[in-house]
């Protein structure tokens, strides 16, 4: 009787304090929601960087020292490539010469693929199969590159300054000039429209870099955190598992060590294999554009672009692609190391470097790295993917499918235990 | 203990205040030293010991472990009283074992995740120590120079329970020659 009543007594206790522990876990994820993509970034990467710590620890360097050499080492690694990155975004002037480039080269292709030798000129067979539709193509991607009177004057201040030798100023203007002197379709300078006079509202110039010091601040109030979870799951030693464990009805308590144990194990293989998938992709598409002459900065950043990106599935390999194609529309002289690829291959060099990166990757990486754990259905993966943009954006794009691996690890981990400790049939 | 030593402990570390911030490490360090399989080890081992050690209540009639469950964690009784049973062939619960504070069950699992070969259930209100295998492998990764101690340890326990079960062996398989010759010889009466 006595039992009982304590049995129903309990049954209450933990019905309650399980509902209000829901009831208080959905209103802080409400509400803290901001903070779930650092949280998360910040244990991603404390997992990531799980094995070093333990390589540290056995080489007798205690964890306090272990995690300080992590920590150096992240930061030198995020300060060097962040300067590199940063070395390589142009400025507003580099950008103006870089258009004026790509707009030469499309300008150039075009007139090559139709056999013309100007714009009124008469073309071969492509042209007159194709010519009229592709005009307006043409026409329509000039009218993006062209500049208006503003710009085209900032671009010839630039020429003029002490940033190019005589030789890149004449070749650089010469293409401004081919541009201009093209019968068709004429597209320079003729934004004349300066959208600054032509606001309806009154600009508001105090405002706009406070709000942008607020921006700066919520932005990295959210983001402080990432460091703290990173430290604080890196530096943990088996608490938080205990904490969890210890929560658990004795009946469960092997089952969720086992849960717990193969679940980090699992998500850990599968983030790393991720890492070092991604990496392979990189290298191979650094080495490839190296090879087809690409200079070692150009292709060293490609090579971080398409390996980051490339943990988006579908669609990163086409921001590598791209990425690479934009290099080499605008990239001058080229030299291969390998002897066929001539200077006007560059494009044609990028689309098999990405090729044989993407078959390396289909057929030798992901098998091997990762294994079964990646084993998706096609279509969840594009419904993830499209589903984590609608809903978090480009990190939601990003983090949808390591995420639902997670999801699927735990709950097929959490079904074997089950049947395994006899609790369910 | 000096008289100074133990007005200390009487004064701060019996404080009950004081023990909620302190938990209850010297008194897993202590279960721990009572235990053969540790009793050799330094204090500092045994703090990295208790580090992985996890404690459980449990109470009357429930059980630690069921037979053929894949075994995953080693215990030791911290208090209380545990009866290792197995099903006997009419159905029955055999008690095997009864274990006291300090005594150690489910070793084995420390080395594989084999099923266990018996049940243990909980006969008085019992507070039990638990090291989990795969924290186990984790720390002998981290420190191979403890973790091989311990692996020891549980070579030399596995060893002198094969003997001891060789020895029953032995001893029943005594018995039941001389049961045979007793009953050859009545037959020949």
């Amino acid at each position: 009787m006595i039992d009982q009543s304590r049995q129903l007594r309990s049954r209450v206790f933990y019905t309650l304090f399980f509902i209000f522990g829901a009831l208080i876990t959905i209103y802080l994820l409400a509400v803290l929601s901001p903070l779930i993509l650092p949280t998360l970034i910040g244990i991603l990467l404390a997992y990531v960087t799980k094995p070093l710590l333990t390589f540290l620890r056995k080489k007798g360097i205690n964890k306090s020292l272990s995690v300080t050499i992590i920590i150096l080492l992240f930061g030198l690694a995020i300060f060097g490539i962040g300067k590199k990155i940063y070395s390589l975004i142009p400025s507003s002037q580099q950008q103006l010469v870089i258009r004026v480039q790509m707009q030469n080269k499309i300008d150039r292709m075009y007139l090559e693929l139709l056999g013309k030798e100007n714009f009124s000129s008469k073309g071969n067979f492509v042209d007159e199969l194709f010519g009229k539709q592709m005009e307006p193509l043409l026409a329509s991607f000039n009218d993006f590159f062209s500049m208006d009177k503003k710009e085209a004057k900032k671009f010839k201040d630039y020429l003029n300054s002490d940033a190019f030798t005589e030789n890149e100023r004449s070749k650089i203007l010469s293409q401004y000039n081919e541009i201009n002197n093209y019968v068709f379709p004429k597209t320079v300078i003729k934004k004349e429209v300066n959208s600054e006079n032509n606001s309806p509202l009154p600009k508001l110039p105090s405002l706009i870099p406070a709000s942008k010091i607020t921006q700066f601040f919520s932005e990295l109030s959210k983001w402080i955190v990432m460091p703290f979870v990173f430290l604080f799951v890196l530096l943990d030693d088996g608490e938080i598992k205990k904490f969890f464990v210890g929560i658990m009805p004795n009946r469960y308590f092997e089952m969720s060590l086992m849960v717990f144990e193969s679940v980090d194990r699992a998500i850990g293989k599968y983030l790393r294999g991720t890492i070092l998938q991604s990496s392979l992709v990189g290298l191979v598409i650094l080495v490839g554009l190296l090879l087809i002459g690409f200079k070692p900065s150009a292709a060293f950043t490609i090579g971080i672009v398409a390996g980051i990106s490339n943990a988006i599935p579908f669609l990163g390999p086409i921001i590598g692609f791209g990425a690479g194609i934009l290099y080499a529309m605008i990239v001058e002289e080229i030299t291969p190391i390998i002897p066929f690829i001539g200077n006007d291959a560059a494009v044609l060099g990028v689309v098999i470097v990405v090729l044989i990166a993407q078959f390396l990757d289909n057929t030798v990486f992901q098998p091997y790295v990762l294994g079964k754990a990646v084993n998706l259905h096609p279509l969840v993966v594009v419904l993830g993917v499209t589903g984590g943009s609608i809903a978090f954006g480009f990190w939601g794009m990003f983090l949808a499918i390591p995420t639902i691996v997670v999801f699927r690890v735990i709950i097929s981990t959490i079904y074997k235990q089950l049947k395994a400790y006899q609790i369910i049939y | 203990m000096s008289k100074a030593k133990r007005l200390f402990q009487d004064v701060l570390w019996d404080n009950k205040v004081l023990k909620i911030f302190a938990g209850s490490k010297s008194s897993v360090l202590d279960v721990l030293k009572s235990n053969p399989m540790f009793e050799d080890f330094s204090n500092s081992e045994l703090k990295a010991i208790a580090k992985i050690a996890y404690e459980r209540e449990y109470n009357p009639g429930e059980y630690v472990f069921l037979m053929g469950q894949p075994g995953a964690a080693m215990f030791i009784v911290f208090k209380g009283e545990i009866s290792i049973q197995r099903e006997g062939e009419n159905g029955a619960e055999i008690e095997l074992t009864k274990l006291k504070d300090g005594e150690t069950f489910g070793e084995l699992a420390l080395l594989d995740d084999s099923p266990r070969s018996a049940t243990a259930f909980v006969v008085k209100p019992t507070k039990l120590l638990a090291i989990f295998r795969e924290d186990l492998l984790n720390f002998l990764a981290v420190n191979p120079e403890l973790g091989g101690k311990i692996v020891k340890k549980l070579a030399i326990i596995t060893g002198y329970r094969l003997r001891m079960t060789n020895d029953l062996l032995m001893q029943k398989q005594a018995e039941l020659e001389k049961c045979r010759e007793e009953l050859s010889e009545m037959k020949n009466d």
